[in-house]
């Protein structure tokens, strides 16, 4: 391999070598920053994919204020029909628009929703791969 | 210690791709598909690692010869060994046992 680090031949002087030194680090300090595979092509595909108001784990459940799944009939809740929206949609909802289909109070608590995804959730990840891609 | 040797080597078959980026360093492990961000010392490490397996006393020593690492030999030697342990874990070295 070639070696971009090693010391010309006019470091060496009258016999001693001038070497620059090696920043080693500390034994349990990692040098290494590894960018797995699905990351970086969840990043690169923001405006593909999609997040489904609620997901499967909250079908048939409807949506409060601040996002949380709740009972159908819970005062101040919003309808939800499994409703997907893309992820530039989110993104531009994030931003204060009102995601397709919603009035602006629904669209806030889908929105909240969205935000609480947690991981291994449908969502999550192109949730946050729209925190990624900026 | 009556444990085996452990060498390292680079294993050709992952076919890394490096490429320096001001401070850090990129490498494409082809095999993997993944991408690892570097910091010294592990491109100088790699650059010192051929295809002849070699002990982590020996890799040290040729780091010695081009750089600096201190007047603890042992304490440096130690460090080294974490990162090519490291770097077997990730797949970028091959690790063998003598």
């Amino acid at each position: 391999m070639d070696d971009p680090e090693k010391p010309s031949e006019t470091e060496c002087n009258g016999g001693t070598t001038r070497r620059r030194a090696l920043m080693l680090g500390a034994v349990t300090a990692s040098a290494i920053v590894s960018v797995r595979p699905a990351l970086a092509q969840s990043a690169a595909s923001v405006l593909n994919c999609d997040i489904a108001v609620p997901g499967p784990h909250g079908r048939g459940m409807h949506i409060d204020a601040y996002g949380k799944l709740v009972p159908r009939n819970t005062p101040g809740s919003f309808t939800t029909s499994g409703q997907k929206f893309t992820g530039e949609q989110v993104k531009a909802a994030m931003q204060g628009r009102n995601l397709p289909g919603t009035s602006y109070d629904q669209s806030q608590a889908y929105v909240n929703y969205i935000r609480r995804l947690q991981t291994g959730q449908s969502g999550f990840t192109c949730f946050a791969s729209l925190q990624v891609a900026r | 210690m009556a444990a085996p040797q452990v060498t390292y080597a680079i294993d050709k078959d992952a076919a890394l791709m490096i490429e320096p980026l001001d401070l850090m360093t990129a490498i494409y492990h082809r095999r993997s598909g993944i991408t690892h961000i570097v910091a010294e010392p592990i491109p100088q490490i790699l650059a010192v690692i051929g295809a002849t397996p070699e002990t982590a006393d020996v890799i040290a020593e040729r780091l010695a010869a081009v750089f600096d690492l201190g007047k603890d030999v042992d304490a440096a030697t130690e460090i080294i060994s974490a990162r090519l342990e490291e770097m077997a874990s990730l797949g970028l070295l091959g690790r063998h046992y003598a």
